[in-house]
């Protein structure tokens, strides 16, 4: 035997993967191809409970000599992947390839990355109030530069297009970058052997196989936000351009939600800022301080009352969006059944503000106003849930004489108060509680809560406290709007505070229930 | 069961060979069969779970052969089923997850093994050890050197493991002891081949019958007095006799290397990643042939004083590989070089580290120690090298990250019916605030993670309930304890309720009632729904057709006893409330009650495709949510946590935050509407029905409605 000839070292391959991704099967797959080739391969998995959906790793060793001409000797294969050590690494997902190279298996002398662009949000990401998840860019730019060789594109796309799982299009993609000494046909065959959707698999592969060797090996574009250009002649004439996208979506938005002299009320309510923004010298930012009121102003001003919700529910543009999710062939007919439970709230926000004050005060007193809720499953695809809807709709003329109108507004007038008051003093700060904006969302439960933790902010730290300058004030502002953010239903924001010297509130008291233990019946001792 | 072994079982079927290719648990599987085993017993659990499954689901092939397979409720029952090689000269295996399956087993296997066995008894136990471990991380070490029970842990190529098996069964019957056989994680998910004999019907088998009882005989019982003489016996002659099975057999490796004044021992289970790093360090080939001498250690109890000392005679030091605490080879090893007096310096945990997996990156960093100071004259150099660009890759990664990643823990599989147990219950504390929570072990541990992060203890498969007998009496709320079917019946009803009944207790269980053993495979338990039921459910959950659950617990004097289909969050809430605030005394069970949602989507997703691939009506259910509406608030998802339940970015430009978003992979299972409703959420979720195959009527309504809704519909 020429030893001369045998490869250098074994290949290492490292798959990671998401339970339920079929990483199993792609190792399988693997394997397969290799020993149809005669190579020994070896591969390990540790599959536990992380096969419900949690971050998993499979590890397979090939060496590129064929048993045949080996003899009777064999090579010892490794277990467990080393750092470093890794040739080809396979990610099916974004976060895991992160996870691989914080780990140290993408090394730039090694390693050839192949990965899916595309996230699967973990728990801890999606639970977060505002946005919590982790920026796939950096992850990204970290592949490009880690790797010896990076090949990313957005692999689940296509594995949904050919209708089967990512490990097809991985298995796919890994023939095609040509890391391995496994040709097209016998990877082919190997699915093939497999089985069960080896069709749907074959078509994944494929695509995959494609992607790689036609070296296309660019992340996928992010996604871009559809805007909507309405010129609004009082924006351009009157706001920076810089503030233009956003204000012009505001005005468009005031017209949907309600009518022109709304829409006026949210421009006349925005020019004092811009004036302010101006007078500050807000270009160097970009006007930030105007585009983020007006943005944050156009929600909270078109917040989704009960009117707002039917309407937008009603639409066609909705009904189209729904059949385009849900996937559903042109011929086939799609039900939609809303679920809503309004309740004593919900119908106190619609009727006249002395009228709603009464009802409340009433339930209040019996205890009744978060019972009254009625769980109702609307079918708005039929002629009457549909009519029931746009009923609500109809009520829009009306939606001024409201309560929870009435309740919006006094609050959005306080809160640009304080926003030109403290912009008098220094933008900066002004702009910290501009964004504080962001914690108004939810319905029910949630907006009251959210709305406390606003009102919270508002009154300890925008209005109160005692801080030496408004550099440090804002900071605190902006530490405290994190903290509400990513611990909407603990005490992060009581805590944030307490670091200022603002004495926590109490946790809501918990009832105790006493209870006798009756005397029980024993059997001699 | 989760998986189907169709091709496995061909695999079972060998003959003499032939080549086997496949998962390291299922070459033992094959071994047992070759080494003519007449019974098989066993408790499903990572990473051993395969072997009992793949024998369940061959039963007919193992009825030809005579042998039988027994599915146990918990690993006490399968150790017992080793007395049957007691008496009887039949060889019999049983296999379980260690440390926790060892642990429940201990009370038969010290009976056992001072007994002594005459027909081979092995126990295969899944070594759930370092990473991906999901248990309390102990070794199995301890249990085989209090019960004199000699244990293997063999070099993980599937040909040795094969042989390990085969000799196992020798040495046990050669020595009269029962033997241990520690398979680690990956070594039982390994994938090989080797070369396969021929099975052997055993001699004794459920198709050629044992005429009789065996003839009473004292000695066998381990029973005072007989058991003053088993001890004896243990020591005296057991004990040699296996040393010198293992010496004549040479069941342990040395592996020759140039450089004789060193040395490295390990047990063969770590023999691949030793080479491994003595590779990295340039110390040895892809095929072997380190520089140092090896010794690979495949039974590590008991060791033979003979190899241990020939092995370091001369030698300046040796290397002790030995994962985990205490060292107890180390101190045997220790022992037997001072009585032989033989100076060799012995190292181990002193250079190592102290606890966890020894990963080739933990035993070159340790061998470069060692051999620092006893072969300085070897060139390490590439081994120092790669540890550099390691830690360099490490640190820059972390700084192009910029930030940790989040963890991404197992959760619940979209559509679990335990689910929406937590978020009923997230809710209910918004009442009554938190009370003490005992959790188990299963699939709903699940629920220690976020998004909800409840459960103070965890003690062990069953133990919850248990686990609150002393918080009940000292809390004025009362304490809550989880368990599944699984842990129920596996110690849960005995250890738990019935415990809680005799001292009139006070507490809540909640028990999940999914019908399997969900978390391991999902293994049919004592309430596991018929065949014919689940035929009768369809795509339905079937798990309300069996009562055994409620009968047994109404059978130890359980008076509130509730049902609750999971799903129905708001009903769940209000029983969970009722639990807590109840003025009856006595223990509170309410049983939520829905079929693991693995199971009922392996049944329908073949009739569906039927269905469909015919022309037939069929109609899919899915939910979602309105970009529209939805503010981004993310309330939704910290009360379900479902996998199919997650965020995108929102297609309004005013919007800053991701809009929550249903993905394809929903189910339907309804979860999320149903706490939007029970928690007053939002009015963002909405149910789609997409009718498949339409029919005549259903294309006519679906005109009629569009044409009427299209003449006011707006944009």
């Amino acid at each position: 035997m020429n030893t001369d000839a045998l490869p250098e070292r074994p290949i290492t391959i490292l798959i990671a993967a998401l339970g339920g991704e079929g990483g199993g099967v792609l190792a399988d797959w693997i394997i397969a191809a290799a020993a149809s080739q005669d190579y020994p391969v070896q591969s390990t998995s540790i599959p536990g409970v992380a096969q419900r959906t949690g971050a998993t790793t499979y590890y397979v060793e090939l060496y590129a000599a064929r048993i045949a001409e080996l003899g009777g000797r064999r090579p010892v294969m490794a277990l467990t992947p080393a750092p470093g050590y890794v040739d080809v690494m396979v990610s099916s997902e974004l976060l895991e390839t992160g996870r691989a190279m914080a780990n140290g298996y993408v090394t730039p002398d090694r390693t050839a990355l192949i990965a899916s662009t595309h996230r699967i949000y973990t728990v801890a990401e999606k639970m977060h109030m505002g946005d919590g998840r982790f920026d796939g860019e950096r992850i990204v730019t970290a592949a490009q530069a880690m790797a010896k060789r990076a090949i990313l594109f957005d692999m689940q796309d296509l594995s949904n297009r050919a209708g089967t799982l990512i490990s097809a299009v991985l298995f796919g993609a890994l023939a095609g970058a040509g890391v391995l000494p496994l040709p097209r046909a016998a990877c082919e065959e190997a699915i093939r052997k497999g089985g069960r959707g080896a069709e749907a698999s074959l078509k994944g592969f494929e695509a995959g196989y494609l992607h790689a060797s036609g070296d296309a090996g660019q992340a996928a574009a992010q996604e871009l936000k559809r805007r909507r250009t309405v010129p609004s002649e009082r924006v351009r004439q009157t706001f920076p351009g810089e503030t233009h996208p956003i204000l012009e979506e505001g005005v468009a938005r005031m017209v949907d939600f309600q009518d022109r002299d709304y829409a006026n009320l949210y421009l006349d309510r925005l020019d004092p800022i811009a004036r302010l923004d101006r007078e500050q010298g807000g270009g160097a930012s970009g006007y930030r301080l105007t585009s983020e009121t007006g943005r944050f102003l156009a929600l909270w001003m078109c917040c989704e009352d009960l009117i707002r919700v039917a309407d937008l529910k009603s639409r066609r543009s909705r009904f189209e969006r729904v059949r385009a999710e849900v996937q559903a062939r042109p011929h086939e007919p799609v039900h939609i059944i809303e679920y809503l439970k309004p309740g004593v709230e919900e119908a106190a926000a619609v009727l006249p503000p002395f009228l709603s004050k009464r009802l409340l005060a009433w339930t209040e007193k019996r205890g009744l106003t978060h019972k009254l809720n009625v769980g109702i499953y609307l079918k708005s695809t039929s002629v009457t849930g549909f009519l029931m809807l746009r009923l609500l709709a109809a009520m829009r003329p009306l939606r001024r004489m409201t309560s929870r109108y009435a309740d919006e507004q006094a609050l959005i007038e306080r809160w640009l108060r304080v926003i030109a008051d403290s912009g008098a003093r220094d933008t900066g700060l002004a702009l910290e509680i501009a964004l504080c904006g962001r914690l108004i969302k939810g319905y029910g439960d949630t907006n009251r809560r959210a709305k406390a933790g606003f009102l919270r902010i508002m009154d300890t730290l925008a209005e109160g406290g005692a801080f030496a300058e408004d550099l440090a004030r804002a900071a605190a502002i902006a530490k405290a709007r994190e903290a509400a953010l990513a611990d909407p239903e603990g005490r992060g924001l009581e805590n944030s505070l307490a670091a200022h010297g603002i004495t926590p509130l109490p946790p809501q008291p918990k009832p105790i229930q006493f209870m006798r233990r009756p005397k029980p019946d024993r059997r001699a001792a | 069961m989760e998986i189907s072994f169709h091709d496995e079982i061909d695999s079972l079927k060998l003959g003499d060979g032939q080549l086997f290719h496949g998962e390291g648990i299922l070459a033992v599987t094959k071994a047992l069969l070759q080494s003519g085993v007449s019974y098989v017993g066993g408790y499903q659990g990572a990473p051993v779970s395969h072997l009992l499954d793949v024998m369940v689901q061959a039963r007919d092939y193992l009825d030809e052969l005579g042998v039988h397979v027994e599915a146990c409720t918990n690993e006490a029952a399968a150790a017992a089923m080793l007395g049957a090689s007691i008496s009887y000269p039949m060889r019999g295996a049983v296999t379980w997850k260690s440390i926790v399956g060892t642990n429940v087993a201990s009370d038969a296997l010290s009976y056992l093994s001072t007994a002594g066995v005459l027909g081979g008894a092995l126990i295969v136990v899944g070594e759930d050890y370092g990473e991906g471990a999901s248990i309390a991380l102990e070794r199995t070490h301890a249990m085989a050197l209090k019960s004199s029970m000699w244990l293997l842990d063999p070099r993980p190529s599937l040909q040795m493991i094969v042989k390990m098996v085969e000799k196992g069964f020798e040495l046990s019957e050669a020595s009269n002891s029962p033997v241990i056989m520690e398979l680690r994680i990956r070594a039982c998910h390994l994938q090989g081949s080797f070369v396969a004999r021929d099975n052997r019907s055993p001699a004794i088998s459920t198709r050629t019958f044992l005429a009789g009882a065996a003839e009473f005989d004292y000695e066998r019982l381990s029973h005072p007095p007989a058991t003053f003489r088993q001890e004896k016996l243990k020591a005296d002659v057991r004990l040699p006799a296996a040393r010198k099975f293992i010496r004549d057999n040479r069941l342990n490796e040395v592996f020759e290397g140039s450089e004789q004044g060193v040395g490295i021992i390990c047990p063969g289970g770590l023999y691949n990643n030793v080479l491994r790093a003595l590779r990295m360090l340039g110390l040895a080939e892809d095929f072997g042939n380190a520089r140092l001498p090896m010794l690979a250690l495949n039974v590590v109890y008991p060791l033979v004083p003979e190899e241990i000392t020939a092995f370091c005679a001369g030698k300046r030091a040796v290397l002790l590989l030995e994962e985990g605490m205490p060292e107890f080879i180390e101190q045997d090893i220790a022992t037997l070089l001072r009585r032989a007096d033989v100076q060799t310096r012995l190292h181990g945990k002193d250079l190592l580290l102290l606890t966890g997996e020894y990963t080739a990156e933990v035993i070159v960093r340790g061998l470069a120690r060692f051999l620092d100071q006893y072969a300085p004259h070897l060139d390490t150099s590439t081994g120092e090298r790669w540890l550099e660009t390691v830690n360099t890759a490490r640190a820059r990664a972390g700084e192009l990250l910029g930030a940790p990643l989040p963890p991404r823990p197992p959760t619940f599989c979209v559509g679990c019916p335990e689910r929406p147990v937590f978020a009923a219950m997230k809710l209910v504390k918004r009442d009554i605030g938190e009370p003490h929570v005992s959790a188990d072990i299963g699939c709903h541990a699940f629920a220690t993670f976020e998004p909800f992060s409840q459960g103070n203890t965890i003690l062990g498969y069953g133990m919850s309930l248990a686990s609150a007998a002393g918080v009940a009496p000292m809390m004025a709320t009362r304490p809550m304890a989880i368990m599944g079917d699984g842990g129920f019946w596996h110690n849960g009803l005995l250890s738990g309720v019935a415990s809680n009944v005799l001292n009139h207790g006070d507490a809540v269980l909640v028990i999940m009632k999914n019908g399997y053993a969900s978390a391991t495979g999902t293994q049919d338990v004592v309430s596991s729904p018929l065949e014919s039921a689940k035929a009768l459910a369809v795509g339905q959950s079937s798990v309300h057709t069996d009562r055994s659950i409620e009968n047994a617990l109404r059978g130890v004097g359980v008076k509130w006893l509730r049902n609750v289909y999971t799903y129905r969050v708001a009903e769940m809430a209000k029983t969970l409330r009722e639990a807590f605030a109840t003025p009856e005394p006595g223990l509170k069970v309410i049983i939520a009650e829905a079929e693991c949602q693995l199971e009922r989507q392996r049944r329908i997703r073949p009739i569906l495709a039927k269905l469909l691939g015919s022309g037939q009506r069929v109609v899919r259910t899915r939910f979602g949510v309105d970009d529209d509406t939805c503010s981004g608030d993310h309330s939704c998802i910290r009360l379900s946590g479902c996998p199919s339940l997650t965020v995108k970015p929102s297609a309004d430009p005013l919007k800053v935050d991701p809009v929550a978003h249903v993905n394809n992979t929903c189910v339907g299972c309804g979860l999320c509407g149903e706490v939007a409703h029970a928690a007053i959420l939002c009015p963002s979720f909405f149910r789609a029905e997409i009718v498949q195959n339409p029919g005549a009527w259903d294309r006519f309504i679906a005109g009629v409605r569009e044409t009427v809704i299209g003449w006011l519909q707006p944009a």
